[in-house]
């Protein structure tokens, strides 16, 4: 397949639009595209190993060129001067040598090229060699260059480069121009151009394009062998139960009878008035039994394990929202159950930690890494492969292996059905903006899934940015995650170069966790959902905001989307509609509010 | 890995050593493959450290943590695995999660396993159904991905992981996690009758097997043992020479 070059990358947020390209390309030489060597290894560093780093030179001294190869690490360099063969022999990553071609002189002096590629450009105006126009693609077609080592450049972009590939059938296309608007890089255009030439490489690898369980290429089942029958079960049973009345009916009644739905949509009129902009709307999932959303899944899940004839359920928890949910679920239902709980998590949420001993669950306290919620997830993963025969996981996000993200998807959706019929019946048409918090994403995703497909509603995620994104300490894997594989799913994740995947920081237990869920990085990757990332410092300012102006204490996690609405309604106007789902009440986090905001006056 | 196959051939039993990459430092692991060799192990398994090893017991996720502590990655082993100069008989295969493998890019994978001198490759949490994402950059290189099975391995899938398995079937031994184990149960031997039976290649039974008994009870069932959590606790308490026994208890007492 024909490798991809992403030319003249500047920023982060399009380097890492190109991570999926073969290639990137740091230009060196006097252009509008050039960087300096150290802020070419800043930008490497966000690129997968598996990404060449190539550099761009024209008639460099020696030592330049080494010192770049040494210090971003380069692991290809691009020469577009009059460099000599004993240049090019000095240099010890591959070479690619750029040819501009206006006639069959210029094709003949290419083929003499004693360099690792050969790379094609129509004649340059910008810096020598990238004139962003097209050359002349026959005059190559009668050369007797290999075409495994011939690179096009010179004006592609989505539109020609599938011609180009036609005609050519080179190792790789190399775009700069053709991937960006008014002279700037722009991320969708490097997205679109990667999977034009690629296709949904993720997809074609997998052989899932027909098969359930992927959403564009994120999600799959990247379990052990020992879990593979557990959740092709699983995932039989879900498709069955799914289409059964009599499920639907039980669950639907404990969600009301039980859960007490449903919620209210509250018109927030302080919050309206003091944000000055749209009318605010609040989604009640604050004034669910257990405090959270999180009881929504815990039932259909409970049932559903019910139905497969298992009596004995695991979970994970962070905030504890959800271990109090499943314990509290399995009380109802007389099931076994058996929590993890990080040891940090344990300190943070001791109220949580009470009601779910109190309920008759076992809590075990997880002590290994950064003693939270990934943590927890591993221990209960080993705790369902040692038990797998007669336990259910009972996954408390949009994550893990299919067809995990897809029914706590389904469970949660109840949330976002609600919202729409209610929101039409108030003002008679959809919200412009909907923001939720996300964690894993499952209050997200099931309050924006019954959206997703109206154009006109713009969905905000939040994620938590901790001490801030550009710090160690956050966890935001949307904004700043790399692709890769934890707890079931191909995904994003907080991680290091080597693939060590990363502890995440937040104050909100609920959100502190390296990944997000598959579904999540779909829509992101389309464009159909935004992700912003507030700060630990911003969620505590929205709690006491929210609680003095409309008499809800929110949830940490919850008063990140708080936050963030904020922001977003500050460019909105009065005639315009903004829904925020409060996911939870803030009653765990007292012992945090008190000891973060005593002195409030 | 042919030489799998004769071993079987000829009645020989298999003893699979599995050690973790930098564990104590990543200058341990030459003198550590180089002393396993002369104990007359068939083939050493280089498990490579992950922040999450979720099929690994206590024994196995520890070292790792060790190791990552000591800034061990993939790339370091391998390129240390290249560097080596001494006379290497045994087949070597590498061990990994499969995401430190997604980040290193899977075709590079191949290509730096090959430069390292690895026959196989095992990832346990890579299912028979996605192998695509790195199989066929393997095959190119001519590495062998090892097929795993377990005692939950519906009876259709078994006939299809084995299809395709190469080198040597991994069967394992418990439903759980790697560690050290006191039982084994009649279950397992029933599973390795089974899978031996369908089995084209070696199968090797793994995961809790610590004891001369073990072997005892399983060795007319299977083609070989691998043994981790074992060695990896000797070699951590300086009592490698401990281990020997149960080395020459698989190697040395074959049927006749
Ligand atoms: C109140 C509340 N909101 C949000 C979350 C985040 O989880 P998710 O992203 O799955 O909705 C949690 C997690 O514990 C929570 O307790």
């Amino acid at each position: 397949m024909t490798k991809v070059k992403i030319c003249g990358l500047q920023e982060e947020v399009h380097v890492r639009a190109a991570s999926a390209a073969d290639a990137a390309g740091f230009v060196f030489a006097p252009s509008r595209r050039r960087v300096t060597v150290e802020q070419a290894a800043h930008l490497a560093d966000e690129l997968p190993g598996s990404v060449e780093k190539i550099g761009v030179f024209v008639n460099a001294e020696l030592d330049e060129v080494l010192a770049a190869v040494r210090e971003v690490p380069l692991t290809m360099v691009q020469l577009h001067g009059d460099e000599t063969d004993e240049f090019i022999r000095s240099i010890p990553v591959k070479v690619i040598q750029a040819f501009s071609v206006r006639d069959i002189e210029d094709v003949k002096k290419l083929e003499k090229s004693i360099a690792d590629y050969v790379l094609v450009d129509a004649p340059g105006i910008d810096f020598r060699g990238g004139s962003g126009r097209t050359f002349d693609w026959s005059l190559l077609e009668k050369s007797s260059i290999d075409p495994a080592r011939l690179i096009v450049a010179g004006g592609l972009d989505s539109a020609n480069v599938g011609q180009a590939i036609g005609s050519l059938a080179p190792y790789m296309v190399d775009v700069s121009s053709g991937v960006e608007t008014k002279g700037k890089k722009d991320a969708d255009k490097i997205k679109s151009f990667i999977k034009t030439v690629k296709g949904d490489s993720m997809q074609q690898a997998t052989g899932t394009e027909n098969v359930t369980g992927f959403f564009g290429r994120f999600g799959g089942q990247f379990v052990p062998e020992t879990l593979m029958k557990a959740v092709k079960e699983l995932e039989a049973a879900y498709a069955e139960a799914k289409e059964d009345a009599d499920f639907q009916a039980d669950y639907h009644k404990y969600l009301k009878e039980y859960v007490g739905r449903e919620q209210p949509l509250t018109y927030a009129a302080r919050l309206t008035e003091a944000w000055g902009g749209p009318k605010v709307y609040l989604k009640r999932e604050d004034l669910n039994h257990t405090g959270a959303h999180k009881i929504n899944n815990a039932i259909g899940q409970a049932l559903l394990a019910i139905r497969m004839g298992k009596r004995k359920i695991v979970a994970e928890t962070g905030a504890g929202q959800h271990g109090v949910a499943t314990a509290t679920i399995c009380a109802l239902l007389d099931l076994e159950c058996v929590i993890f709980m990080g040891e940090e998590d344990i300190r943070r949420q001791q109220l949580n930690v009470f009601r779910m001993k109190l309920l008759g669950a076992k809590v075990e306290s997880v002590t290994k890494g950064s003693a939270t919620l990934k943590d927890a997830v591993n221990e209960a993963l080993r705790y369902w492969v040692t038990n797998v025969e007669d336990t259910h996981y009972l996954i408390g996000s949009a994550l893990g292996p299919h067809p995990f993200p897809t029914m706590v998807r389904d469970f949660q959706s109840v949330i976002g059905r609600e919202t729409r019929e209610q929101i039409l019946d108030k003002e008679g048409r959809l919200p412009d903006v909907i923001l939720a918090c996300v964690g894993g994403g499952s209050n997200a995703i099931g309050m924006f899934h019954p959206f997703v497909g109206d154009e006109s509603v713009r969905l905000i995620g939040v994620e938590a940015a901790g001490e801030g994104v550009d710090t160690a300490r956050h966890a935001a894997t949307l904004t700043k995650g790399t692709e890769g594989v934890l707890h079931g799913a191909y995904m994003k994740l907080l991680q290091d170069e080597n693939g060590q995947v990363q502890e995440a920081h937040s104050i909100s237990a609920g959100l502190d966790y390296p990944g997000v869920g598959p579904e999540h990085v779909h829509l992101e990757d389309i464009g159909r959902v935004e992700y912003k990332a507030v700060t630990d410092e911003e969620a505590l300012a929205s709690v006491i905001k929210l609680s003095r102006l409309e008499g809800i204490i929110p949830a940490l996690e919850s008063a990140h989307a708080v936050a963030e609405a904020e922001k977003a309604a500050a460019a909105m106007g009065p005639e315009e509609i903004l829904i925020i789902c409060v996911s939870g009440r803030g009653d765990k986090d007292m012992a945090t509010y008190a000891e973060k905001l005593e002195g409030l006056a | 890995m042919k030489r799998l196959k004769d071993l079987k051939d000829n009645g020989d039993k298999a003893f699979v050593a599995y050690i973790m990459a930098g564990d104590g430092g990543l200058d341990k692991l030459r003198g550590q493959v180089e002393y396993l060799q002369t104990t007359g192990v068939t083939a050493i398994e280089i498990g490579i450290p992950f922040s999450d090893p979720v099929a690994d017991g206590p024994v196995i996720e520890e070292a790792g943590n060790r190791a990552l502590a000591e800034g061990v990655t993939l790339d370091k082993v391998l390129l240390e695995m290249e560097s080596w100069d001494f006379n290497l008989k045994i087949p070597l295969i590498v061990m990994t999660y499969l995401n430190p493998v997604i980040r290193y890019g899977a075709e590079r994978f191949a290509e730096s396993c090959k430069e390292a001198g690895v026959s196989a490759v095992i990832i346990p949490d890579l299912p028979f159904e996605h192998q695509q994402l790195v199989e066929p950059y393997l095959k190119k290189t001519g590495i062998t991905l090892i097929q795993l099975v377990t005692l939950t391995t519906t009876e259709n899938r078994l006939e299809d992981i084995l299809a395709a398995a190469e080198g040597f079937v991994y069967a394992v031994t418990v439903t759980g996690i790697t560690g050290v184990r006191d039982e084994m149960t009649q279950e397992v031997q029933e599973f390795m009758k089974t899978v031996r039976s369908k089995s084209p290649v070696p199968v090797y039974a793994g995961f809790g097997i610590s004891k001369t008994e073990h072997i005892e009870m399983l060795r007319d069932d299977v083609d070989g043992f691998i043994v981790g959590s074992a060695i990896v606790k000797a070699f951590h308490d300086n009592k490698i020479e401990d281990i020997e026994p149960l080395i020459h208890a698989v190697t040395q007492r074959n049927p006749v």
